[in-house]
């Protein structure tokens, strides 16, 4: 069951690089924080019961509620309706996704993981690679905002693997999503002037 | 032979119900089941209108595409049938028939000159050229997880035993589904109803058949459709055979068999008309990027079943 | 008396010069019918005996024909082998196809050219013909390089039939200076091998790859067989010299010539046995990228004959990765992928020489009747050449690999080798396998693109331009080599075991393959592929004779192609070339570069004037070799200032280098 949720995941990595509107890339942030609670909660057996609960309420929250909520409350505050542009076009991006995917297998693949799933190695390999990839070919910064979420999933699905080994790794991953939120708290939802469609131009310019 | 008996035994209803739901969905009552066939025969009866820009292909073309048509149907498998035609890669075969149709098809409509029918056979020939790698990337799949070549067997070796199995049946459903709508020139690539010239691909192909070569026509694509439900019933046999258990005799597991099958082509032409219904077109710039990530979701699919299968993860 | 054909084929041909022009096509045909008859004997036993007779006696390597020669020239052996002996059958049919073919094209330059020109071009397709046919049945390294060294002189003479044209001429040289690079290559690899093992020939390699276990110097010679073969980068003379040669030299060229490319590349692969699956990887990679660009870049060339060259390279490709399949097969020890991928390769060596020679030499009716290579100008030939169409349309079918014809038998059975090295064990074999599957079909779908272009915009629709001369059909003396052709590529797609049988059994002898059952099992395969073919046609049949009864009793209307209630449709409005590859250019802008030249419009221009647009394709390896050239030039620019015309200098840089000699004598360097 892990692996089905993992590899929704990737799907949703592979959708990611290819959409362009603003809402589905919030709507598909959520929906991996969805998937990552499901992961951090069937991962019980190889972690401590008190970090799971951690964990998984820890996503629950930010993930899958807070940080969606702050980026449609972005997208609503600037009233960015159109289809954003990029550097590069979709069919390209998908073709760099793909090269991602099976670099992300050769390089877990000449990593020696056996007492851990393969799997996680590999999709969170690619989620970084995604991550990165996104920040790169879009120009706007919410875009780059999402990218920097992405890998932050990615960084919190490799702790998860990993965590009952290094239970520290786990609470670096979930550090990362309170900073993130406190960044699109205080920069974006206060300080963006309203109804621009620009997304960077700031209130007091 | 039992499949080919039952994929024209589905085609009897099958565009009657695509059309009736569509009809159901947008609020009116619709035509009959039976109805795109009387469409057909009528077209038999009519005399044709053939234009002088044209030559043997365009005479030549129609026959093609429905022999090919048939011809894959031949390979059709169905469980607990020994199958006399079927052979190891016969599902290359299969790809490069339903290829061997399209090519001529294309060639025909360029054949009348018109401008037209040049676009929509362009874009005919790039998204077939697209959807091919996903087409294969799935009988990789398939071919990895059975162990076997043949599509006969390939089937058969499949069970709904475990997990993974379950995991590469709906995967293959999903690929085969978009796989069948795109190359049966159905949304979102693709709108049959759409009469805008600029818009159309497979429909402006055929804008200038009348009479006996568009009942052809008609014939194969609805036959072509199919076959693809057929393909997609074939995952489902095993399942259902699984459910009824080993205890009951042939002739019991044979009838359910049939009785899946056609059900399956009839959940299967519905969902293709409630698909129609609510979903709207691509732009036609963005449809290779959509038929390139099936190819993708497929590799990342195959990437999982190798590594299932190679025992690298449980 | 074997011993003198040889010779007596050698002096014959010398005879080519001197014959009277009236008879010297039939001489020359009947010299090469010669050759060809006491070449095939031999290869047609050799092939023979590779198939097992009565039950129980294992697939051995049958004992090679060989003739010996020795006296002013040295010791000469001619050697054929297995393998020897199906290039050179592939080679003879060839050959005399193309020597058929060139009668009624060469018919068209009677008033043009002088008949010593005839006679060069006579004695040179011979010449060419006899040096294949050495550089196959030659296993000693200075007699190979003579031999090689023959072809590309034979064959630059071949290409500068039209001479007169100033492109033709830089495009020969262009071509005879990358031969002699492949020369160069081939030539260090052999001298490499002389200094680790004594002996400068092919029959020493196993004795040096036996005792060095990398393959680095199998390598070498890749890069210089793939300069002949075509392969990328290394393809850029391909696509020049193809359209700048007679049709007859074209068809020959792409269909035999580079596969001596090929033949040295296996015989190289032979005597390799470490290292078998990297080297087979390395191939794979390298012939699916020449698959693919070759078939993207032909998409987009507007040149008729240019296109077919492009697809000669996506064919080599094709060709390359069934020999990489093999390859891997050898190296995983799995003989089931080492035997469906040689045979696949060598089968599409065979399949790619037929067609590709018949679209060739259908490309040049066309350009004999019309006076023009491009496509755009083109339209409508359907009508005016029809048999020259259907023998197009079975061309293109064929390489466009679908069924019922040949070339799908050989794809199919590279596929399959592919399927069948999916469950290999290792995640990198099956992701490779995978791959390989991916561009393999995609090379299948973008050669249909392609062809549906090609045949589409020059024989379909209406004229898109009115020539001044009428256009008629070709002549019979040049569709009667096309119909041998297109009969060979039906027999071979309806009746593949007739072919296979043989050739399955070949490659197990000479790869030295266990006797593998499935051998047998194949014979199941194919004969279910015949079947079908069998009935497609039957039912294509049976449909069409059911329509002709409908429509006997209803005679059909005959009407203009419906204009969508325009009624000022032309034919300038046609689909061209350029606009079907559009869909496709747009999407592989970043590896094709096309060229667009527009001058766009300005703000201030409310009416526009008049505008110029032209789109070019365009080869990034030719503009980068391009670049490698003016740069060399300006270096040998620079050190040419050396020389500067005054004897005084000259006689100072002869003091300054004999002081440098005594220097370093005294020195004791030297």
């Amino acid at each position: 069951m892990t692996n089905m949720l993992i590899i929704v995941f990737a799907v949703s990595l592979i959708y990611l690089s290819v959409t362009e509107r603003f809402r589905i890339y919030a709507g598909l942030v959520g929906f991996q924080g969805v998937l990552l609670f499901g992961i951090s909660f069937l991962q019980l057996d190889r972690i401590t019961l008190a970090t799971v609960i951690f964990v998984a309420t820890e996503t629950l929250i930010f993930k899958v509620v807070v940080v969606p909520y702050l980026l449609f409350a972005v997208i609503r505050r600037t009233g960015v309706v159109r289809v954003h542009e990029k550097a590069l076009p979709s069919f390209y991006s998908l073709l760099f996704v793909t090269v991602g995917l099976l670099l992300s297998i050769v390089v877990s693949f000449s990593m020696n993981t056996t007492p851990y799933n393969l799997m996680f190695f590999i999709v969170s390999f690619f989620a970084v690679y995604t991550g990165l990839f996104l920040i790169i070919s879009h120009r706007k910064i919410f875009s780059h905002l999402v990218g920097f979420l992405v890998i932050e999933n990615a960084v919190l699905l490799l702790s998860i693997a990993i965590g009952s080994d290094i239970p520290m790794l786990l609470n670096i991953g979930i550090l990362l999503d309170i900073f993130v939120s406190v960044l699109i708290l205080g920069i974006f939802v206060m300080r963006l002037r309203q109804h621009t469609e620009d997304l960077t131009i700031l209130k007091d310019d | 032979m039992t499949g080919t008996l039952l994929c024209i035994l589905s085609a009897v209803f099958f565009p009657g119900i695509i059309l009736r739901v569509k009809s159901i969905a947008s609020g009116r009552k619709g035509p009959g089941i039976l109805q795109p066939w009387w469409n057909i025969l009528l077209l038999c009866r009519k005399t044709g209108v053939i234009s002088t820009t044209t030559s043997f292909i365009y005479r030549l073309a129609p026959a093609v595409y429905l022999a090919t048509v048939i011809i894959a149907m031949l390979l059709m498998p169905f469980p607990g049938c020994r199958s006399l035609i079927g052979f190891e890669g016969d599902f290359i075969l299969f790809a490069y028939l339903l290829a061997l149709g399209r090519f001529l098809f294309i060639l025909a409509a360029l054949d009348t000159g018109s401008s037209f029918e040049g676009m929509g056979a362009n874009r005919e020939a790039l998204y077939s050229m697209l959807t091919e790698p996903a087409f294969f990337i799935l009988f990789g799949i398939l071919a990895l997880f059975s162990g076997q070549l043949s599509m006969q067997e390939i089937f058969t070796g499949s069970g709904l035993s475990s997990g993974v199995a379950a995991f590469t049946g709906i995967v293959a459903i999903y690929l085969l589904v978009q796989i069948a709508m795109i190359e049966n020139s159905r949304m979102p690539v693709d709108d049959p109803k759409t009469h805008l010239e600029l818009t159309m691909v497979h429909e402006v192909m055929i804008l200038d058949y009348s009479g006996f070569d568009l009942a052809l026509i008609q014939t194969a694509t609805n036959l072509k459709f199919v076959l693809f439900g057929g393909l997609i019933a074939n995952f489902i046999m095993p399942a259902a055979s699984a459910l009824i258990g080993p205890e009951a005799g042939t002739g019991m597991l044979f009838a359910a068999n049939v009785m899946v099958f056609l059900l399956v082509q009839v959940v299967f032409a519905s969902a293709a008309g409630i698909m129609e219904s609510f979903r709207a077109r691509k732009k036609m710039a963005k449809n290779p990027q959509f038929i390139v990530t099936l190819s993708t979701i497929a590799l990342l699919a195959f990437i999982f079943i190798l590594l299932f299968t190679l025992n690298l993860i449980r | 008396m074997a011993q003198y054909y040889i010779p007596a084929a050698v002096l014959l041909s010398f005879l080519i010069l001197v014959v009277p022009s009236k008879a010297r096509y039939g001489y020359t045909l009947l010299l090469n019918l010669f050759i060809a008859a006491f070449t095939s004997v031999p290869s047609v036993a050799q092939i023979a005996a590779c198939i097992p007779g009565a039950a129980g006696i294992a697939v051995r390597l049958p004992d090679p024909f060989i003739l010996s020669f020795s006296g002013i020239l040295g010791e000469l052996h001619f050697t054929i082998d297995p393998l020897s002996a199906f290039f050179i059958l592939v080679t003879n049919f060839t050959v005399l196809t193309g020597l058929l073919y060139s009668r009624g094209y060469l018919a068209h330059y009677r008033d043009t050219k002088n008949p010593a020109q005839f006679a060069l071009h006579y004695f040179s397709y011979t010449w060419l013909y006899l040096s294949m046919l050495a550089v196959l049945s030659l296993r000693e390294g200075t007699a190979f390089l003579i031999a090689w060294e023959l072809m590309a002189v034979s064959s630059f003479m071949l290409i500068l039939f039209e001479a007169e044209k100033r492109a033709t001429l830089k495009t020969a040289v262009n071509y005879l200076v990358q031969m002699h690079v492949g020369f160069l290559l081939i030539l260090l690899a052999l001298v490499i091998t002389e200094a680790a093992t004594g002996s400068m020939s092919f029959d020493a390699l196993p004795a040096y790859f036996a005792a060095h276990r990398h393959t680095g110097l199998f390598f070498l010679f890749f890069a210089g067989f793939a300069i002949k073969a075509g392969f990328i980068p290394f393809h850029t003379w391909l696509p020049e010299a193809h359209p700048a040669a007679p049709s007859h030299v074209s068809g020959v060229m792409s269909g035999v010539m580079i596969k001596m490319g090929i033949y040295g590349i296996i015989r190289v692969l032979l005597a390799v046995k470490f290292d078998l699956f990297l080297t087979g990887w390395c191939i794979l990679v390298f012939s699916a990228i020449s698959g693919l660009l070759g078939v993207m870049l032909a998409i987009t060339q507007h040149d008729l004959k240019k296109l077919l060259a492009y697809h000669s390279i996506e064919n080599i490709g094709i060709i390359g990765m069934g020999i990489g399949l093999g390859a891997i097969g050898l190296g995983s020890d799995n003989p089931l992928l080492a035997l469906l991928g040689f045979s696949g390769a060598l089968l599409h060596v065979l399949n790619h020489s037929l067609f590709k020679s018949l679209l060739f030499y259908t490309a040049g009716s066309v350009y004999q009747a019309c006076g023009t290579r491009d496509i755009d100008s083109l339209g409508g030939l359907i009508r005016k050449m029809p048999r020259t169409a259907g023998l197009f349309l079975t061309g293109a079918a064929a390489i466009s690999g679908l069924p019922p014809l040949n070339g799908f038998i050989s794809e199919f059975l590279i596929f399959l080798g592919f399927f069948k090295g999916l469950n290999g064990g290792s995640v990198y074999q099956s992701l490779t396998m995978l791959l390989a599957i991916v561009s393999l079909a995609l090379i299948g779908g973008l050669a249909v693109f392609c062809f549906t272009k090609a045949f589409g915009v020059v024989f379909l629709g209406n004229p898109r331009r009115d020539f001044d001369h009428p256009v008629t059909e070709a002549g019979t003396s040049m569709l009667f080599p096309q119909y041998l052709v297109a009969g060979m590529i039906f027999l071979i797609g309806f009746m593949p075991l007739l072919f296979l049988h043989p050739l399955l059994n070949m490659v197990s002898a000479v790869f030295g393959l266990p006797e593998v059952p499935s051998v047998a099992a194949f014979t199941g395969i194919f004969k279910n592929i015949s079947i079908f073919g069998i009935i497609l046609v039957l039912l294509v049949a049976v449909i069409l004779e059911v329509r002709r009864r409908l429509s006997v009793s209803r005679s059909p209307g005959y009407g203009p192609t419906w204009g969508c209630g325009s009624a000022d449709l032309n034919a300038k409005q046609q689909y061209t070339g350029t606009s079907w590859a559009a869909g496709f250019i747009e999407l592989g802008q970043p590896v094709l570069q096309n060229k667009k030249e527009f001058g766009g419009f300005s703000e201030e221009e409310i009416f526009p004037g008049r505008k110029y647009f032209s789109i070019h394709p365009n080869d990034i390896f030719t503009t980068l070799l391009g670049r490698l050239n003016s740069g060399a030039m300006a270096l040998l620019k620079y050190l040419a200032r050396l020389q500067t015309g005054n004897i005084r200098h000259y006689i100072l840089y002869a003091f300054v280098f004999i002081i440098l000699i005594l220097a370093l004598l005294y020195l004791k360097v030297l």
